[in-house]
């Protein structure tokens, strides 16, 4: 990840505002008593929809795949987690963003660690 | 000339620096100055696009660049102007190269192989233009080998494809495929933002 306090910033607004937005929607579509993995899976579709779509607008300001990619696995492990939840009981929208928020930090650390395992050089291919 | 590729990114040009030229461009500057800052001997550079690389070329240069948008280089030629060396900058298609064998002694590409439609004849039409030992610097997104980021990249590709880039492409894999000696990889974004500096056989 990107050390520049301009995109710090901005890797954690990509993750929390997606998080949000993707938790609150699959808060509000998915009811009490709906079967858990076809919620699973429709609010993980959902919350990768959202990811992509908010890539577009956020991505002119912060990056391309830095965003891309973050977005959508933000969207979707906060859709997957609220609407799995919203299966068992009734999430308030609040609460939906509240919990989308903190799935959208949990994922920025994810990706975080992922990428300092990745990046870097390798000679010869 | 692949008229549909050339179409599609005529079609991009009016709005491609709205996309690219912000953020991306802010994130990827030290990369690409760092990249280009090899510069040397003669060159070639594609695609040239909106010129948006220009302001991280090092100076004084004589560079040839290529591009397969008419559209693109219109916006590009104020870069260009404003350049301190000198770019020629031509339309043209990378599969259909009009340069003598062994011209150039490096080749630069940016963002580029994730557009070509037909990437492994692109790089061995490179390879032809490139010197025996004439040396392949890429700054490149490719897609990822590691999941969920592969499914998504190929989710995204489905849509990107239609307006510009594919995000799933291996040019990794595709440079090897073509006969460069890759030399190194730097990942920049996990394995999907990265450099590639390869060399042309001997």
């Amino acid at each position: 990840m990107d050390n520049r306090f301009f995109f710090v910033i901005g890797d954690i607004l990509v993750c929390l505002i997606v998080g949000s937005i993707a938790g609150w929607l699959s808060s509000l579509v998915i009811g009490v008593g709906w079967n858990m993995l076809v919620a699973m899976i429709l609010a993980m579709a959902l919350g990768m929809l959202i990811g992509g779509l908010l890539f577009f607008p956020l991505g002119m300001l912060f990056g391309a795949m830095e965003v891309m990619l973050p977005a959508m696995l933000t969207g979707m492990i906060s859709g997957m987690v609220l609407g799995m939840w919203s299966t068992m009981e009734s999430i308030n929208q609040l609460s939906g963003l509240g919990y989308g928020a903190v799935c959208g930090l949990a994922c920025l650390i994810i990706i975080w660690v992922t990428n300092n395992q990745i990046r870097g050089v390798q000679k010869n291919g | 000339m692949d008229n549909l590729t050339k179409a599609k990114w005529d079609k991009a040009a009016p709005t491609f620096d709205l996309m690219a030229g912000g953020g991306a461009e802010k994130r990827w500057k030290p990369f690409k100055e760092d990249l280009f800052s090899h510069m040397s001997g003669r060159i070639l550079f594609l695609a040239l696009g909106t010129g948006l690389d220009i302001p991280t070329f090092p100076k004084h240069k004589q560079i040839s660049a290529i591009d397969i948008s008419p559209k693109m280089l219109e916006v590009a030629q104020s870069r260009i102007d404003e350049y301190s060396g000198s770019i020629n900058a031509e339309v043209m298609d990378v599969h259909e190269l009009t340069y003598e064998d062994n011209s150039f002694d490096q080749v630069f590409t940016s963002c580029t192989f994730c557009s070509v439609p037909n990437p492994v004849d692109g790089l061995r039409s490179l390879s032809r233009v490139l010197k025996p030992g004439g040396q392949l610097f890429m700054f490149e997104h490719t897609g990822s080998k590691y999941y969920p980021f592969k499914l998504m990249m190929d989710l995204m590709t489905q849509i990107s494809r239609k307006m510009g880039p594919d995000m799933n492409r291996n040019t990794l894999d595709n440079v090897k495929r073509a006969g460069f000696e890759i030399k190194e990889v730097n990942n920049l974004f996990l394995d999907v933002v990265k450099t590639i500096k390869a060399t042309n056989p001997l």
